[in-house]
């Protein structure tokens, strides 16, 4: 029992990323719900608080001044197609900016999806390493005025990364859906002026955007519709035009930013499904020699991408010249990033945290990503390491595996700020514990 | 059949304790307090009681296969959920958590333990003035590098990172360490001690922190992660050439090992030491200075590893002033061989006894010395206490000896020649026919006349003595082997061989 130093106080993890938010019980290895951190709302009419139907609804009466009159959280909630919905996110570059649909997302997540009732439970909370005090001040005021927790923690996602790898001290790369960092460890410890970090995974989804839009001499641009529009479709050849008929009833009532995150997500599977990297540098004639994926969108048409997908991966080490040329303002590249994270760094350090990158993030598991990386890093670092995990989960919830295990360690326990301490010293407290 | 304590006591004839006592009495009160492991008989457990030895408990049974108990025979383990406080912890927060039923609801919180303070150094603002005032850094500054380094533990790397003095300088990694450790070893300074000075002193070794290594080595940190990827291959290029000629280098030395083996017959399984002995005797002059050449240019770092010529001296010197006195006392005399020796099997000399190393003459002159020693009573071949004294008055005498016979042997030659001469003389003066032209042949001549001539000469020897028996024909004779002999005689001098003894005895 004492073996591994656990002591389980079935304390809850809550770890918001751009794309998903996953809670669940410290101690197991996957969270026990993940949701979209997108949801979908109804605008408030100032004159008009009209109160809808939906899934979870904010309570007219707590707050007062609502820009949503209803809002759909949970796997059925922007996904569902509804008259008038929009689509909104609370985070922007990886930091909540809007806190208001916050409690229903957590609420929806604990008690509507775990079924537990947060007052009960301690509650860790992740963090990005950039996280203002602010914004995590504002978290603890969310998580002991709302919900009532007894203790609440937050964690910063490099550390607890490192954690996922056994590792106290690493380079953590961490791809998210909207950021990549860079983000040096040290003894369990983040180095605030080793971190780096950049809005790469952005440019790398338009440009995955850019390359289906466009026709090629091979193929025709491809229709981005999402499958909640189409109401039939009949098999077709690869590369021939679909053929489908749309849902006429629901073209008028759909909202510019339910079209757009719907797009969106139909990039995303098409770059999770076929985007991958090439392992050693880009070279056409290896890459032509590659072979092609077909994919099939939702229209029903279909086709295969050979270079297309490895053009699409490239953008995470390699801005083309011509790209360059256009927009000096690129967001950096991973090995910028690192560069950038290990010039910071003491000299001594260097060649600690080379040897100990940990990989993780659901963006970084494009085919082919830890072996390119490898071998971008050992041409200046011949004793590098890279920890990428090769399941999936451990990837993409790799913070909140993290949290998972520091929240049930024995000595964790000590940390938590309690109610009592948070009532006593108020917000200050938190800068003080969560170094 | 099984031995119960009974028997093994009677069998050992060991006083029964208790008149009645059987087994089962004996065991009670052992049971009582200890229960019987596992693996130990229940004889031998009786005899030696609780204070059974730790290895018994691996003296159980060995099972084919380990079982899972779950609560076989209704012993099931209750499990409750408790709250629990948290002694690390300053405010009242209780947890909640499964443990067994069993457990004491009062014991401390098993991980509290693991929560250390390490103590941290404080000091006043009297002590600040007095000891620890510096003009680069504020008490204010101080204060707050105490309180981060407190915050984080000492770990300096997030110290440094986490360093933000409002409107203080930029400081580096090194600065804020000196000036931390240089604070605290003030403080222990001049602070009483407490403790024995030992300790002290460790606990400011501990605090010793040099800046400028540490910048130094930072530095070349530095200069070693920039280089260019030439000067990598470069090095790494010189490295290897490094390799090779270290590598052609032992090649040489192993060859020239082997022919000095093949050549001064050292297959005597000396340690290879000896042979850069041979070296420095100049032996090998040659090829010592190209060894020596190669060494500057290649192997400069790699030279502790081997063996330099210069040390093995240094290893056999430390002995000799220091057992001078111990020397003295036990009449210890050390006979130490020469620097020069040649290191041959040849050489190596064995114990002896002294008796066995008496002086002998000179071999050519061997008769005579003989006989003169016989005159005085003294045999030269057999001493009848061979003590170091008696041996060096033995040799001086020999040395007198063979001195005087030479001398004698001049001098016989000197009068030799000077009645020849005479003798031509009057032959000249009687018929003056003959030149002076012949010089040589003459000369061949008068020797094999002198030879035939010498003769009539011992008759007429003038002191009558036997020493002055003497030949020219021996006299050249020896005087030819004298000329080999001589050498071989100057070495046993020197190094007093076995092999010169040998020769010795063969002549």
């Amino acid at each position: 029992m004492v073996n591994y130093g656990g002591d389980e106080v079935s304390a809850i993890v809550v770890d918001v990323g751009t794309s998903s938010l996953r809670a669940g019980y410290a101690g197991d290895d996957t969270p026990k719900s993940v949701i979209p951190t997108s949801f979908g709302f109804h605008k408030a009419q100032q004159t008009d608080p009209d109160v809808s139907m939906g899934d979870v609804q904010e309570n007219g009466t707590t707050v007062v001044k609502s820009k949503y009159s209803s809002i759909y959280v949970g796997s059925s909630g922007p996904s569902l197609w509804r008259e008038g919905m929009e689509i909104g996110n609370p985070i922007v570059e990886g930091l909540i900016q809007d806190y208001e649909p916050v409690k229903p997302l957590v609420d929806h997540a604990i008690t509507k999806v775990m079924r537990a009732n947060p007052a009960e439970h301690p509650i860790l909370v992740t963090e990005p390493s950039w996280n203002t005090p602010a914004n995590r001040e504002r978290m603890a005021e969310i998580m002991f005025e709302e919900f009532n927790v007894p203790a609440f923690y937050i964690a910063n996602t490099g550390v607890l990364n490192a954690f996922v790898a056994g590792k106290g001290s690493a380079l953590v790369i961490d791809i998210g859906q909207a950021m990549a960092s860079v983000t040096p460890v040290v003894d369990g410890f983040i180095l605030r002026k080793g971190l780096s970090y950049s809005p790469l995974p952005k440019l790398i989804h338009a440009h995955a955007r850019h390359v289906l839009l466009n026709p090629t001499q091979h193929r025709r641009g491809v229709e981005l519709i999402p499958h909640q529009l189409i109401a039939s479709k009949l098999p077709v050849d690869p590369g021939q035009p679909p053929n489908y008929t749309l849902r006429q009833d629901r073209l008028t009532g759909t909202t510019e930013s339910w079209r757009k995150w719907a797009e969106e997500r139909e990039v995303e599977e098409w770059v999770q499904s076929v985007a991958g990297v090439v392992d050693q540098g880009w070279n056409d004639q290896m890459v032509a020699q590659r072979p092609p994926r077909q994919y099939e969108f939702p229209t029903g048409y279909s086709a295969y991408f050979g270079m297309e997908r490895f053009q699409v991966g490239e953008q995470l080490f390699n801005h083309g010249a011509a790209l360059q040329a256009s927009n000096p303002n690129l967001p950096k590249t991973i090995p910028a990033l690192m560069t950038e994270a290990l010039r910071a760094c003491d000299p001594e350090l260097r060649q600690v945290l080379v040897s100990n990158v940990v990989l993780t993030g659901g963006g970084s598991m494009f085919a082919g990503f830890a072996e390119r990386l490898q071998n971008e890093l050992v041409r200046s670092f011949p004793h590098t390491r890279i920890h990428a995990p090769g399941t999936p989960i451990e990837r993409r919830y790799g913070a909140w595996l993290g949290g998972s295990i520091l929240a049930s360690l024995g000595t964790f326990h000590q940390l938590w700020i309690s109610r009592e301490e948070y009532q006593e010293h108020g917000k200050n407290i938190i800068g003080q514990r969560c170094k | 059949m099984a031995a119960s304590a009974a028997d093994i006591r009677s069998a050992l004839s060991l006083p029964e304790n208790n008149a009645h006592a059987g087994p089962s009495q004996l065991k009670k009160p052992v049971q009582a307090t200890t229960r019987k492991p596992e693996g130990i008989s229940r004889e031998l457990y009786s005899l030696i009681g609780p204070s059974a030895p730790s290895i018994a408990a691996q003296l159980a049974k060995p099972r084919l296969k380990q079982k899972p108990n779950f609560g076989v025979g209704g012993v099931k383990t209750k499990w409750e959920l408790r709250t629990f406080k948290n002694s690390a912890r300053n405010d009242g927060l209780q947890l909640q958590h499964w443990v067994q039923a069993s457990e004491d609801p009062s014991a401390e919180y098993s991980f509290s333990k693991y929560n250390v303070p390490n103590n941290n150094y404080t000091y006043s603002q009297d002590e600040y003035t007095r000891y620890l005032d510096d003009q680069e850094w504020t008490k204010e500054e101080t204060d707050y590098l105490f309180s981060v380094a407190q915050d984080y533990d000492l770990r300096w790397y997030i110290i440094h990172d986490r360093y933000e003095f409002p409107n203080g300088p930029q400081r580096t990694l090194e600065d804020l360490k000196d000036r931390y450790y240089s604070v605290c070893r003030k403080l222990v300074r001049n602070r009483p001690w407490p403790g024995d000075e030992t300790s002290k002193t460790l606990l400011l070794a501990s605090f010793q922190f040099d800046k400028d290594r540490e910048m130094t080595r930072k530095r070349y940190l530095e200069s070693l992660e920039s280089r260019t990827p030439e000067q990598i291959a470069e090095e790494e290029a010189l490295y290897i050439e490094v390799r090779r000629l270290e590598q052609n280098e032992r090649k040489f030395k192993r060859d020239r090992e082997n022919l000095l083996r093949t050549l001064a017959g050292m297959d005597s399984g000396l340690p290879d030491v000896m042979e850069d002995d041979i070296v420095s005797s100049g032996v090998l002059i040659g090829g010592e200075s190209v060894y020596k050449s190669k060494k500057k240019k290649g192997t400069v770092e790699d030279s502790p590893a081997t063996p330099s010529t210069a040390t093995i001296p240094s290893i056999k010197k430390p002995n000799a002033p220091k057992n001078v006195v111990f020397d003295a006392q036990n009449c210890i005399i050390r006979t130490e061989a020469p620097p020069t020796a040649i290191a041959t099997k040849a050489a190596h000399q064995p114990a002896f006894l002294r008796s066995f190393k008496i002086p002998a003459p000179k071999a050519a002159l061997a008769p005579k010395i003989n006989q003169a020693l016989a005159e005085l009573g003294i045999s030269a071949t057999r001493l009848v206490m061979p003590t170091r004294d008696n041996f060096a008055q033995l040799e001086s005498l020999l040395d007198v000896t063979t001195h005087l016979v030479e001398t004698k042997r001049l001098v016989d030659k000197a009068d030799y020649d000077i009645s020849v001469l005479k003798k031509r003389m009057e032959i000249r003066e009687g018929s003056q026919v003959d030149g002076g032209g012949d010089g040589e042949d003459g000369m061949d001549i008068d020797g094999s006349q002198a030879g035939v001539d010498a003769e009539g000469e011992t008759e007429e020897g003038d002191d009558g003595r036997a020493v002055s028996v003497m030949s020219g024909r021996s006299g050249r004779a020896g005087g030819r082997k004298h000329g080999r002999r001589s050498m071989s005689i100057s070495s046993v001098d020197t190094t007093s061989t076995r092999a010169g003894i040998k020769r010795q005895k063969r002549s």
